[in-house]
């Protein structure tokens, strides 16, 4: 059977793992955003903690994915669903890209912009959501294109615990010594690597203040 | 924004009392009030701004300004002139706040700057730096609207306002619409200019405005200028390390260096001052002319 | 742009919560190895065959954790287990030795933890069985595990993943027979364990009681006479919410109970992975020569 036939004769468990996989990615992703903005806000007002909150996150980065499933099975609540599972793991993985591009973003807005928007008045919050948000948010959206590429790929290890995804079609074919299941799993995810890549990088270059 | 340096962020509670000191500068304990010394019939109403017995010293390193007495008369258009580590740029950040003494007072309006809520302190006072500053990602008019906005003014006004202020500064309406990246050096400076004189606040800050422009630029600029500021009577404190300015600018300047006043001087007694540093300005600058009109 | 922006991801929020009606399908899951295959298959051809609804496969899951997150997570329906594992991998809890009391706990257990039913056994035992070469049996006249434990220090021993953590595996095995081995077993998928064992590069393994492989490569079973392992009978687990759903998922399941015996289970597997018979085919057979269709 080729992988076309495969598709076209499973094409609901097809979307399904495929529905199951976006939904992991989706919601890691959106929970990592919603912690590592702040937290790269955070650390641009507290330089000090620079050091040691991106050392902290690049460790987390340095875990081989699956031994940082592992680690968390044992966990009370989390490790006791694998979904649970995947998403504090992709979380974990997501954070240091978003947390560093959001620091390195704002870090990175003209100062003299930034002085004279002070100069003249603005308080913190207004030059943060007016003037250093919007001028680093192309840097951010990159961070988050490299994090939510990440999260696509190692969902796919997320099936090896039961978490689903398109994984499962491959680790079935491995099971299987089946080609085809595992393209089954792997094209499609390669397909939404690419695809978050590019989407993401078009609302990037849109975003870059010229 | 630079605080003394050590990383201390923005938006330190100005009730918070100042620092103990080094000798060197006055020794003022933490916590006690400062109101012991503000007395406001003390205030001359002719004078903006005052400093008073002002230091300012970095956290673990020099002292940038020894002793700074100097008083800004309403109306007036006072230079700062020094070279580069004078004071000048200290001075200037003072007054709307940016800096904070460390012993002394900067009087605004009657008020110690560390008495002023320091957003409205900045909001009643036009910022103008040499690297303009323009946000990128706002219009020509979003720029200079600014401070309205922040204070709540009605689009209709502002809109008003902003084609004031760029007939005021010599642009041409169209450039509203159009984003700073759009802009010569000059036509960036007259707007930052005219963002500075939008709410019409009673005090301008203008750190060496025109200092990156070509002489041609400049020139013309520095002629508007002074015509704008005498013809809108603005309290002016102008910081410029060229003599030529100084004198075609001020009606008085006060020579900085190594962080204290040598003296304040009207431009025709600046150029026959005695005082060596003065007298050295005048021979680098070679200037014989009066010191109105042209360069 | 913004609006755009807004769309797309509303769309795709849409998407993800929304998946494929799943109103008249229902899932069967199985583990990844032969035997689990066709029970998975037999479960699948039985529901299909007896009722309306729409069966979706969702075979080689790759492990007991595996296949009970699924159920939990409601990614699948119906499963076959063993009532030896649910009772220690999933219920954590120590083994016992009585059949019918390991069936009982399990079925409370499940309904009270997991709102997952525990249907009627196939009828088959598939427990761990300690596999020789024929030949070493008939040699040394080796028939219970007991009459091994002289001849394990000579020996290199082979187990699988699962059996080595598994709490009634490895280590009780040991302990209860006191076994001692030249060097530490080599570890390996349970696959490739009979072969190993043909090769003579392990001398003892774990298998499953109804690989259908042991009569075909000459492979001998030692008695378990301490009674060690617990019993592994093989049930369909189904989730409450299913069978409420679909009735007529038990109904066609309950003409399974029993239906396959240790020897049914054998051949079965010596088809699939002995004659490498299709899955589909071997268990369409059975399901007519036991009348079932």
């Amino acid at each position: 059977m080729s992988l076309w036939q495969f598709f076209a004769q499973n094409r609901a468990e097809v979307l399904q793992l495929t529905l199951e996989h976006l939904w992991m990615v989706g919601l890691s992703m959106a929970i990592a955003v919603a912690i590592g903005v702040p937290v790269g806000i955070w650390l641009t007002r507290r330089q000090v903690a620079e050091k040691p909150v991106l050392g902290v996150a690049n460790v987390i980065q340095t875990i081989p994915s699956l031994a940082l499933f592992g680690f968390l099975l044992p966990a009370p609540w989390i490790g006791a669903r694998a979904e649970r599972i995947a998403v504090l793991a992709l979380v974990l993985y997501a954070l240091l890209p978003v947390i560093r591009n959001t620091y390195v973003g704002i870090m990175g807005v003209d100062r003299a912009v930034v002085e004279a928007g002070r100069g003249m008045g603005m308080t913190g919050r207004q030059l943060l959501l007016q003037v250093e948000l919007p001028l680093a948010l192309s840097v951010i959206i990159a961070g988050v294109r490299v994090a939510t590429v990440i999260s696509v790929g190692l969902a796919t290890i997320a099936a090896a615990i039961g978490a689903g995804g398109l994984g499962e079609f491959i680790f079935r074919g491995l099971a299987m010594v089946n080609n085809v299941v595992i393209l089954a799993g792997a094209v499609p995810a390669a397909i939404l690597a690419l695809l978050a890549d590019f989407g993401l990088g078009l609302l990037e270059k849109h975003l870059r203040p010229a | 924004m630079i605080h003394a340096r050590g990383g201390t962020q923005a938006g330190r509670d100005y009730r918070q009392g100042l620092r103990e000191r080094a000798p060197g500068c006055e020794n003022r304990r933490a916590g006690s009030s400062p109101s012991r010394t503000f007395m406001p019939a003390d205030t001359h109403p002719d004078v903006a701004v005052e400093f008073r017995d002002v230091c300012y010293r970095l956290d673990h390193g020099a002292t940038l300004l020894h002793h700074l007495n100097l008083a800004v008369r309403r109306g007036e258009l006072l230079v700062l002139l020094g070279r580069s580590g004078s004071g000048k740029t200290t001075s200037l950040k003072l007054i709307n706040r940016l800096l904070e003494p460390s012993s002394g007072q900067v009087m605004v309006e009657g008020r110690a700057s560390t008495h002023w809520d320091p957003i409205q302190l900045r909001r009643k006072i036009g910022y103008a730096i040499q690297e303009v500053g323009l946000f990128p990602h706002f219009s020509v008019e979003r720029n200079i609207g600014l401070v309205p906005a922040l204070q709540g003014w009605p689009r209709q006004r502002i809109q008003e306002r902003v084609r004031e202020l760029l007939q005021l500064v010599g642009l041409e309406p169209q450039i509203a619409a159009r984003r700073p990246r759009e802009l010569s050096g000059g036509q960036r400076q007259r707007v930052g200019v005219a963002r500075a004189l939008a709410a019409d606040p009673p005090i301008l800050l203008m750190d060496e405005p025109f200092g990156a422009l070509d002489a041609l630029t400049r020139a013309e600029l520095q002629r508007e200028f002074l015509a704008l500021q005498r013809r809108l009577g603005k309290t002016t404190v102008f910081v410029t390390h060229d003599l030529r300015e100084a004198l075609l600018l001020g009606s008085r300047i006060a020579l900085l260096e190594a962080g204290r006043l040598l003296a304040t001087y009207t431009p025709n007694q600046f150029l026959h001052a005695k005082e060596p540093l003065a007298a050295a300005y005048v021979a680098a600058f070679h200037t014989g002319n009066s010191p109105q009109g042209g360069a | 742009m913004k609006r755009a922006l807004t769309a797309a991801v509303l769309g795709l929020a849409l998407l993800a919560g929304c998946g494929p009606s799943r109103q008249n399908v229902v899932v069967v899951g199985s583990k990844n190895f032969p035997e689990q295959l066709i029970l998975g298959e037999l479960i699948a051809q039985q529901v299909e065959a007896r009722s309306h609804l729409k069966v979706e496969r969702r075979f080689y899951l790759a492990g007991t954790y595996i296949c009970q997150q699924a159920m939990l997570a409601g990614r699948i329906d119906v499963y076959p287990e063993y009532t030896g594992t649910a009772l220690t991998a999933i219920l954590k809890e120590p083994p016992l030795k009585d059949s019918a009391a390991v069936y009982g706990k399990v079925k409370q257990q499940y309904e009270q933890r997991f709102h997952f039913a525990v249907l009627p056994s196939f009828g088959f035992n598939d427990t761990f069985a300690i596999e020789i070469r024929g030949d070493d049996a008939r040699r040394l006249h080796l028939s219970t595990i007991s009459q091994a434990a002289q001849y394990t220090p000579q020996w290199r021993a082979g187990f699988g993943y699962e059996f080595m953590e598994r709490p009634d595996g490895y280590k009780g095995l040991v302990a209860a027979y006191g076994l001692k081995f030249a060097k530490p077993p080599l570890i390996m998928d349970l696959g490739l364990l009979d072969r190993a064992l043909v090769n003579k590069q392990i001398d003892l393994a774990a298998g499953n009681s109804t690989d259908g492989l042991i009569p075909v490569l000459g492979l001998a079973i030692l008695q378990d006479d301490k009674h060690y392992f617990p019993p592994y009978y093989a049930v369909t687990i189904a989730r409450d919410e299913t069978l409420a759903r679909h009735p007529e998922v038990r109904v066609a399941l309950a003409q399974l109970a029993g239906k396959v015996t240790d020897d049914d289970m054998r051949s079965l597997n010596y088809a699939v992975d002995g004659q490498h018979r299709s899955v589909t085919d071997v268990v369409r057979e059975f399901r007519h020569q036991k009348r079932l269709d």
